[in-house]
C-alpha cells in the first residue's frame, strides 16, 4: 500500500512538472500562435543560471538566488519576444518563427557549454532527503514540486482573471486585431507574454535540479513530453494542459512497473499517437 | 521559354561541374564530405515537399532517416539480402512511415506534425539503442555491404560519388518534375489559402499526407545510401539536433525551390567545416548566422538570386 502511495507522490510530481511545462508553451501559443520549441533549452538556461552563477558562482543564498533567476529569466524572456517572436511572426506562415525558436534553443545551448563546461553538476543540500509521514517515505523536492506548481497554476489562474494585465494577455490570445483596438499594445504584451513563459521555465528549471542532474539534457525529455500533455490535455487550454500533464506523470510510473523502465520515455508519445488518432482535440479540448 | 532554357543551361552546367569536381580534388576528406553533400542534397529536396511546400514542420528527419537506415543494413546484415533490395525496402519502408504518421497527425490542422515527428524520432533513438539483439543496440550495426552492378563492387569513395550522384540527380529531377506540377501547386496551395484548396475540391489532408510521404521516401532513400557508404551506423547520433540540421539547410537556401534547397545543403554542410578555425566557438557562430539569415532572409539565399511574385507577405492586410 505504500509503495503505492509513494509512487502516486512520484507520479504526481512529475505529472506537476509536465503540467507547467506545458502551461510554459502554451502561454506562447494562445498570445502568438507560435510553438516554442526552444522552451526546454529555457529550463536548461534557468537551472544553469541559478546553479552555476548565482549558487556555486556568486555564493548567494537560494531564495535571493531564485530570485535573481526568475528576474534575469524574465529579461532574456523579453528580449528573445522582441528579437524573434514579433518580427517572425508577422510573416504570412508560422514556419519562420517555428525554425526561429528552433535555432534559439540551439544557441542557448552552446551558450550554456561555453559558458559553464560541458561537464554536469549539482547542488548538494539543494531539496534533499525526505521526510517520513506514518510509514511512506516521501522526497522532500517531490513535496516541493507539488506545493510550488500548485502556487503557480492558482497564481496564474488568479493574475488572468483579478489583473489588468492578465485579462490584456487573454484578450491577445483571443483576438489580436480587437486587442489593439482597445488600446493594448500587442508587441509589448507578447513580450511580456514570453517573459513570464521564461519565469515559469526557470522555475521548472530549478525544481528538477534534485531530480536531474545539471547537465546540458537534462530538459530535453521533460521539453517533449510536455508537448505531449498538451495534445492529451488539450491543445492551446491551460486546464487541459495541466489535466494532461499531471495524468501522464501517474501513468508513466505505473506504466513503468509494467514495461521495462527504458521504455518509459517511449510511452508519452505512443499516448500521443494514440490521442491524435481516437480524440485529436484531447480530453478538455471541447469545451473551450 | 527563355527561362526554361536558362534553367536546363544551368543545371547541365552544374552536373558537369559536380562530374569535373572529384577529379581535382585527391584528398580522402574531402571527398566523404562531397558523398556527405548529396545525401544532405537528397534529404533537403524531400524535406521541402512537406516543411518548404505545405508549410508543416518535420522534425523527425533523423527518426525516418535511421529507420531507413537500419531497415537497409539490418536486412543486409542480417539476411544477406542485396543491397538494392535492401534500398527498395527502405523506400517502403518510407511510404509505411510517411502514411502511418502523417495520418493521424495530417489529418486535423495544426502543429500536430512537429509533435508526432519529434516523438517518432525519440521513439526510434530509444527503441534502436535498447533492442540490442536485434539492432545491436549503442554499438550499431557493422560491416553493412555496399552496392554493386553486375558483380562490380562499388567501393572506392570516388566510384560511390559518381553512384549517389547519378541516384541524387534522377531524384532532384524528379522532385523538380513534382514542385512544378498540379501537386506541387496544389502542396503550395496548402501552405497559402487552405480554404481556397478545399473549396476548389482538394483534400487538403490527402495532399499533406502525400507531401508527407515523399519526404519520408527521400530520407529513407538517403539513410539507406548513407548506411551502404559508411558501412557501420549507430543510434546516438540520431537526435533532435540532427532533424534541426536539415530545417535550416532548407531555410538557409530558399523554402519551396528546389535549386534553394540544393544550395542550402551544400553551403550548410561545407560552411561548419569552414568555420572549424573558430574551434570551440564554430557552432555558436553558426547558429547565429543561421538566426541572422532566418530573420532578414526568410526566403532563403535563392531569392537573392531571381524575381518572383514574393509570396511572403506580411500578415495582416
Amino acid at each position: 500500500m505504500q509503495v503505492l502511495i509513494q509512487l502516486l507522490i512520484t507520479g504526481i510530481a512529475m505529472g506537476f512538472i509536465y503540467a507547467l511545462v506545458s502551461i510554459e508553451y502554451t502561454l506562447i501559443w494562445n498570445a502568438t500562435g507560435l510553438l516554442n520549441f526552444s522552451h526546454d533549452k529555457f529550463i536548461l538556461f534557468g537551472a544553469y543560471m541559478f546553479a552555476g552563477s548565482y549558487v556555486l558562482g556568486l555564493g548567494l543564498p537560494p531564495v535571493l538566488a531564485i530570485l535573481c533567476t526568475l528576474i534575469t529569466m524574465f529579461l532574456f524572456g523579453v528580449l528573445s519576444a522582441l528579437i524573434i517572436f514579433n518580427p517572425l511572426s508577422k510573416l504570412s506562415t508560422n514556419l519562420f518563427a517555428v525554425i526561429g525558436t528552433v535555432i534559439l534553443g540551439r544557441i542557448i545551448t552552446e551558450s550554456v557549454r561555453l559558458i559553464w563546461g560541458p561537464l554536469p553538476f549539482t547542488l548538494d543540500n539543494f531539496l534533499r532527503g525526505s521526510i517520513t509521514i506514518g510509514s511512506v517515505v516521501v522526497s522532500k523536492s517531490h513535496i516541493v514540486i507539488i506545493i510550488v506548481c500548485s502556487l503557480i497554476t492558482i497564481g496564474l489562474q488568479l493574475f488572468f482573471k483579478m489583473t489588468k494585465m492578465g485579462k490584456a494577455m487573454r484578450c491577445v490570445s483571443e483576438n489580436k486585431v480587437a486587442a489593439s483596438l482597445m488600446g493594448i499594445h500587442v508587441p509589448m504584451n507578447i513580450a511580456f507574454t514570453v517573459g513570464l513563459s521564461a519565469i515559469i521555465c526557470a522555475t521548472i528549471g530549478i525544481l528538477v535540479i534534485p531530480i536531474f542532474n545539471v547537465e546540458l539534457q537534462m530538459s530535453s525529455m521533460i521539453g517533449l513530453k510536455g508537448f505531449a500533455c498538451g495534445v492529451i490535455g488539450g491543445f492551446g487550454y491551460l486546464p487541459g494542459a495541466i489535466l494532461g500533464g499531471i495524468l501522464l506523470g501517474i501513468v508513466e510510473i505505473f506504466g513503468s512497473m509494467l514495461i521495462p523502465s527504458v521504455y518509459k520515455d517511449c510511452l508519452s508519445f505512443v499516448l500521443l499517437i494514440i490521442f491524435l488518432l481516437i480524440k485529436p482535440s484531447g480530453i478538455l479540448g471541447n469545451k473551450r | 521559354m527563355k527561362s526554361k532554357k536558362r534553367v536546363i543551361l544551368i543545371s547541365i552546367g552544374a552536373i558537369l561541374f559536380a562530374m569535373i569536381l572529384p577529379l581535382f580534388v585527391s584528398n580522402n576528406y574531402h571527398l566523404n564530405l562531397m558523398i556527405q553533400v548529396i545525401i544532405n542534397v537528397i534529404i533537403v529536396v524531400g524535406l521541402n515537399f512537406i516543411t518548404g511546400l505545405t508549410g508543416q514542420m518535420n522534425l523527425g528527419t533523423a527518426g525516418i532517416f535511421a529507420m531507413g537506415a537500419y531497415t537497409s543494413s539490418l536486412l543486409a546484415t542480417k539476411l544477406g539480402i542485396n543491397p538494392w533490395i535492401c534500398f527498395i525496402m527502405a523506400i517502403i519502408m518510407g511510404v509505411v512511415i510517411g502514411v502511418g504518421l502523417g495520418y493521424p497527425s495530417l489529418r486535423v490542422s495544426g502543429v500536430y506534425l512537429a509533435l508526432t515527428t519529434i516523438g517518432f524520432s525519440e521513439i526510434v533513438r530509444i527503441l534502436m539503442t535498447n533492442l540490442t539483439d536485434i539492432t545491436g543496440g549503442a554499438l550499431g550495426v557493422t560491416g553493412i555491404p555496399v552496392f554493386s552492378i553486375f558483380g562490380h563492387k562499388f567501393q572506392t569513395n570516388k566510384e560511390i560519388y559518381y553512384l549517389y550522384l547519378a541516384i541524387a540527380i534522377f531524384l532532384i529531377y524528379n522532385a523538380y518534375r513534382i514542385v512544378n506540377s498540379k501537386w506541387g501547386r496544389a502542396f503550395l496551395a496548402v501552405k497559402d489559402n487552405p480554404d481556397a484548396v478545399e473549396a476548389g475540391g482538394i483534400n487538403i489532408a490527402t495532399i499533406k499526407i502525400m507531401a508527407f510521404t515523399l519526404t519520408a521516401i527521400y530520407t529513407t532513400i538517403a539513410g539507406s545510401l548513407y548506411s551502404h557508404y559508411v558501412g557501420f551506423i549507430n543510434p546516438s547520433a540520431y537526435n533532435l539536433e540532427y532533424s534541426i540540421n536539415y530545417v535550416v539547410m532548407l531555410v538557409i537556401g530558399g523554402i519551396g525551390s528546389v535549386p534553394g534547397n540544393i544550395l542550402g545543403a551544400i553551403l550548410v554542410t561545407v560552411t561548419p567545416e569552414l568555420l572549424r578555425f573558430m574551434e570551440n566557438y564554430y557552432w555558436l557562430v553558426f547558429s547565429i548566422i543561421t538566426l541572422l539569415f532566418v530573420i532578414f532572409l526568410p526566403n532563403g539565399i535563392i531569392s537573392l538570386f531571381k524575381e518572383r511574385p514574393k509570396f511572403i507577405k506580411e500578415r495582416g492586410k
